[in-house]
Order: C-alpha cells, then structure tokens, then sequence
C-alpha cells in the first residue's frame, strides 16, 4: 500500500480535487434526494437555521413510492403521466431528426444562398426559449392567436389549442419541434459534410439509386452522430420543462414527469419535497433504464459508445 | 513529505467547497438596516402610485426603500423560496389568503407589541381577520377588494336591459344582448367563487375541519355556470393560459356586454376603447341564485414583514405609514383601490370616488373565506376542475370529487370529506 501511493501519489493528488468536486456537488445530493424519498420532509417541517427552527419530518418507509406508483391522480397519475412522457418524448425526437436530417440534406447541396438558409434555420435556436415559448402562446391563443385566424381564414376547425385537451399536447410538441430541430440540423449537417465525397462516386459508377446511394452510405456514415444526437436529443426532451410550463402552466393534459416533479416541489398545493424527490428518483431510474438498453442496442451493431 | 502534499491539497480543496456553500449569513437582526425592499404585486396600473408614496414615507421617515414589483402570480413562490434563505424584501405585499401561510412557515414577523398591533380598531373587520394567524397578528390590511359585475352601460341600455340581480336574468338577457356577448365568464378558480358562495356552498368548512367542495350546491354552481355557456348566453376562452387576457380584451372592445371582475381592472378598462367615457363603465354587484344572493369572495392584500429581515423597525414604520388613514384615502382616490380604515371611507375625496362608492356595499356583504394556512392553496385543484367543466370535459360531480380527493391528500389531509 505504501509503495503503490509512493509511486503513484502524483496521479491521486491531480484527480482529489474532481472526485471531491463531484461528491459534494453530485453525489451528495443525489444521495440526500433519495434519502427524502424515505420521509415525509415538505416546507413545513425542514430544518431552516434563519428561522432558528429544527427539522422534524419523520420516516414514512416506501409510502411515496407506493403513493405514487399506485397511480392516483392526488399524485399526478403517475402512469399516465409516463406514457405522455413517453409519447412526448419520442414524437418530438422523431420529428426532430427526421426533419433536421431533411434539412441537413437540403443544405449539404451546393444552393445559391446557402449561408442565408443556414442562418435562417438555426435562428429557432438562437432565440431564448421563454421569448419562443411566450411568442407562441400568444399564436396559440384560441381566439385572437394567428394560428386560429388562419385557419378560420381557410374555413378550417379552430381547435383550441391550450385547453383542456389532447390538443394543448400537440401544441407544446409543435413548439419543441420547431426549437429543437436547428440542433439536429446542424449536427447532422456536419456528420454529412465528413462523409469522403468518392464513396458517393464510388456508388454512383456501381449504379446505385439515390435511394440506395441514402439508404447505404448516408445513413451509415451518419450512424455514430446520430446515435448521440438522439440519445441526447431523447434525454434533453424527457426532461424538457421550460417549454410545457411557460407554454401551459399546470395543464393536467400536458403535464410530464418533470414539469410534476416542478410543480409539487415549487408551486401548487404543497411544496411537498418528499414526493417532489420521489418523482426525480423515478425520472432518473427510467432515463437509466432506457440508457442502459439504448448501450446495448447500440454496441450489438458495433458502436463503441 | 510526499503525505503532506496529499493533506494541504484535500484540505486546500475541502476549505474551498466549505467556503462556497457557506455564503448564506446568520440574519439575526441586531440594530436596523434603514434600508427597506419593498416587493409590490400590484402591476403596472397600480406600481407607480405606490412606489411614489413609499418614497414620500420614506423621507418623512428617515430610512430607505426600494419598491421591486414582482409578477403577482410568482409573488408568493418566489418569496417562500427566497425567504427559506434568509433572502428577499424586508416588506412584501401579501395577498390575504397567503399571510397565514406564510405565518405558519415562520416566514413572517409576529407583530406582536409594534406600534401596527397596538390600536386596530379603525380597520374593517373581514380584511383585518385574515392578518391574524393563532390569534397573533402577521400583517396590516393594505387594500380589501372583491368581485362584482362590470357591465357596458351603453350596451345594455341599447338592448334595453338592467343589470341582471340572478344567473337566469343574464340568461334572459343574452337574447337582447347577442347571445354568446351578454358575458365573458373567465374559467379560473377564485371566479367560480361567485357562483358557488351565491348557491351557499363553500371550499372548506374550516370550523368543523370538513372539505366540503364536492356539496350538491357547489354541484349545482359549477353546472349553473356551464349552463350559461350551453344556453349561448355566455362566452368563455377555453384555454386557461389565455383566458384572463381575453376576457379583459373582449370587455374593453366592447365585444362583451358584462364581466365578472375585481376593482384592480379598473384601470385596464379606462384604458379601452369602450370606455373612453368613463361614465359608460356600470359596477353592480354579482348575480346570485336568487336576486340579492350573489356574494363574490373577500380579497385584498395585507403587508407583512419577512422574518429575518435588518430593518424591522423601518419596516414597521414604512408599513404604519403605508397604511394610515392619509395614504389609503390617497391610493382610493387615485387608483380607486378600496381602503381597510374604516376612516378612510370618510375622507371627501374617497366618497367621490364612483369606484369606491360602487364597491363598498359588494365588500360589506362579500363572503368571508376561511383564514386557514392552506387557504390559498385550494385554488389549484379548483382551477383545474372548473376548466374542465367548463370545456364539457367532466361534469361537475365528478371534477369536484377529485378537487375534494386532491384537498384530503394533499391540501388539508386532517380535514374529513364531508
């Protein structure tokens, strides 16, 4: 033992100051977020020194757990706030990808204004998210919003698009498609552009059709990119908060895991910590879940990820 | 040697993370600051004459303030975070379902033996009970207010109309009045409060410790104010996020004939296009069931000091300035904002104040609500309820059963589900 940190001392000593950083800023609180999970801590009853008052929440064992997974509404109806979750999640990453890859496409040619439609499309993104999220809430609106006047300009149904409906859903998915596919575009642009140009040749001299010349060396050469992208794109989504608030506040139809887990810490009826925590143990066990499989499925064709 | 390089450098980075977290300070309030922040909810109409006459208190006093308004919707979740720190305005206006709350999460100041506790005689009863939380008092009424009919008075004279005293007379009007533009009914919670105070229902029966949401005359309210948008004598913005908005946009446009609002529009409304004759804006009190029955909510707001604050002496004199019977005779007559001094009310200048003059009897026979801690945390399960119904997505019974399942577990969860 003593030999081995007499040799390697130097190595420990560089890497100290990382692992405590990340025990204190990481592992510290995830630890003490499950340990909440566990009681019943809400802001009534957490210790607080400015107020000179002691912590007195207790043990309620697996109550949280079972409160929520029992899928009562009290508790945000865990289940069906999943399989939105869920469909949010992966309606939005399919329409990112595959319009930020027909994009990607378009602006891989050689166009005249080429740079103008770059900077055009990735303006969605440069934007801040609240100013998007307010500016479509006003487009939305069903009475006066544009959107609406359009469609009744077309003699078309006016839905209303915020409100007690499956339609609010489809309204915050057409928001978060619109900021997210500038991403997709631009990674999936410079994925393309490292594609060498003589495998296209190459392709082209054997007869390949574009759909064939698509099919077999695009979307091949674009594999590792885009199996980060999605996998990023799948993440950042499942935990997108900002839009589906600033867009609908405490919507019970479009409410997600995240925007629960917001609400019963933050704003709403309690301030309940406990179930607040529960709901992130349970976010970060499914996105695990998930990471864990997408890994594998990946590594079976053989990215090393 | 080599040992020692390994210890200062866990210690050197240790002493840094421990520096770091510890920024918050101690708080405790030894001597006085003399500098005030003020967060004021009131809006852009109503900031500015505030803001004017804390600075007036302010020099007469001889202490600082600085007026930060705050969105009134984020108020009260950004003061419960900022004071769980140690942090935020030294005085903060509440709105008053929120200062027993706030009283119970210790994060006010017990006023207990100031100069603001010494002699509350001069208040009005209803706005003075809901700064008291277990008999002490946490706060000082700044304004009362309440909900009562708007109406276009040229629209209604043109369709040969009166003000309608009961839900069935608005009914009858809407065939004179364009149907679907006799009213605009907003779906958010505390404006359903009408209709169920009008039928005699309740949220909660705080007495009896009984959640009593999901009565058959609550049933009843929420049924009757979908039936004005079934029978076409109503309009309503289905989407929640735009629905306050629309309302105030359709009523100044003259789109819509009557709204259901509080004295805070008031302003919003002089701006419109439909009342550039202020004397075309009508206030009657609420419908009811029956004519003489309506009864809208107690609102206001009541100033409270943050626990932990530097300045509380300050405070409490910025606080007894704020509130005299001068400043709120002034706030009535250029905002019409009604006072909590009784008087006030005899000052010439609120007398002639046709807001004022319009609310005061809606106030004095406004329905009291239950000064309890969660009191202002019933609204979000109603609100959610209540647009449902409207938006024929459940009907009434079953929307209330939830709100009254959602308030056992997790509202008021001692109370029993009467």
């Amino acid at each position: 033992m003593r030999r081995f940190l007499d040799r390697h001392w130097y190595a420990y000593a560089m890497v100290l100051p990382v692992v405590v950083v990340i025990a204190v800023l990481v592992l510290f609180p995830l630890a003490q977020g499950v340990f909440f999970t566990f009681t019943n801590i809400n802001e009534g009853n957490i210790a607080n020194p400015i107020l000179d008052r002691p912590a007195t929440y207790v043990s309620v064992g697996l109550d949280n757990y079972l409160n929520i997974l029992s899928g009562d509404a009290s508790y945000g109806a865990f289940w069906g706030t999943l399989v939105r979750t869920l469909i949010w999640t992966f309606g939005c990453v399919f329409f990112h990808y595959t319009i930020g890859l027909g994009l990607a496409l378009l602006l891989n040619r050689e166009v005249r204004g080429r740079a103008v439609y770059r900077v055009l499309l990735i303006l969605p993104w440069a934007v801040p998210a609240f100013i998007s999220a307010f500016a479509w809430k006003y487009m939305f609106n069903a009475q006066y919003g544009i959107i609406n006047q359009v469609l009744r300009f077309f003699g078309l149904p006016d839905p209303v698009w915020l409100g007690q409906s499956d339609w609010a859903l489809v309204a915050v998915m057409i928001v978060n498609t619109w900021l997210g596919v500038p991403f997709m575009m631009v990674a999936l642009l410079g994925g393309l552009q490292s594609i060498p140009g003589d495998l296209y040749e190459a392709a082209e001299v054997d007869g390949a059709t574009a759909w064939q010349r698509f099919r077999n060396v695009t979307l091949p050469g674009l594999r590792s990119v885009s199996s980060t992208v999605v996998l990023l794109g799948i993440i950042w989504t499942f935990n997108m908060f900002a839009i589906i608030y600033l867009i609908t506040g405490p919507n019970p139809n479009t409410r997600i895991l995240v925007t629960y887990a917001f609400e019963r810490f933050f704003s709403g009826a309690s301030r309940d910590f406990a179930v607040a925590s529960t709901y992130g143990v349970l976010i970060l066990s499914v996105l695990l879940v998930f990471a864990g499989v997408y890994r594998r499925a990946l590594r079976k064709q053989g990215e090393v990820w | 040697m080599r040992r020692t390089t390994l210890v200062t450098a866990a210690a050197a980075v240790s002493a840094l993370v421990l520096t770091a977290c510890g920024g918050g300070d101690g708080g405790s309030a030894s001597g006085d600051s003399g500098e005030i922040t003020f967060w004021d909810t009131s809006g852009p109409n109503e900031s500015p004459v505030f803001t004017t006459i804390a600075q007036e208190c302010a020099t007469k006093g001889g202490y600082k303030v600085k007026t930060e308004t705050v969105a009134f919707d984020q108020a009260l979740n950004n003061y419960r975070t900022a004071a769980q720190g140690g942090q935020g305005p030294d005085v903060f206006r509440a709105e008053v379902a929120w200062v027993s709350q706030l009283a119970k999460l210790g994060y006010v100041v017990d006023l207990t033996g100031t100069e603001l506790a010494s002699d509350t005689s001069d208040f009005l009863e209803t706005p003075l009970g809901s700064t008291k939380f277990d008999g002490k008092p946490y706060g000082v009424p700044q304004v009362t207010d309440s909900l009562a009919l708007f109406y276009n008075k040229k629209l209604l004279a043109d369709a040969g109309v009166e003000p309608p005293k009961t839900w069935d007379d608005v009914k009858a009007a809407a065939a004179k009045l364009g149907g679907e533009k006799t009213i605009f009914i907003n779906n958010d919670a505390y404006y359903a409060l009408p209709f169920i105070y009008g039928e005699g229902g309740d949220l909660v029966d705080a007495d009896a410790k009984k959640i009593v949401v999901n009565s058959a005359e609550n049933v009843k309210a929420l049924e009757t104010a979908k039936g004005l948008l079934d029978a076409k004598a109503a309009s309503t913005a289905l989407d929640p996020a735009n629905s306050y908005n629309n309302m105030q946009a359709a009523f100044t446009s003259g789109e819509v004939a009557m709204v259901v609002n509080g004295p805070w529009s008031v302003a919003d409304y002089l701006k419109g296009a439909a009342f550039t004759d202020a004397a075309n804006l009508g206030i009657a009190p609420v419908p009811g069931a029956t004519a003489g029955k309506g009864s809208a909510p107690v609102g206001g707001h009541d100033y409270v000091i943050r626990q932990g604050t530097k300045a509380k002496d300050s405070s409490v004199k910025f606080i007894a300035c704020m509130s005299s019977t001068e400043s709120q005779a002034r706030i009535a007559k250029e905002l019409g904002l009604l006072p909590t001094r009784k008087s006030a009310y005899d000052n010439a200048d609120v007398k002639a104040n046709a807001v004022v003059s319009a609310f005061e009897p809606v106030v004095t026979s406004a329905h009291p609500r239950a000064w309890i801690p969660e009191g202002g945390q019933l609204f979000d399960p109603l609100k959610i309820a209540y647009a449902d119904v409207l938006a024929g997505k459940k009907d009434a019974k079953a929307a209330l059963d939830d709100v009254a399942k959602a308030y056992k577990d997790t509202v008021v969860t001692e109370y029993t589900v009467g």
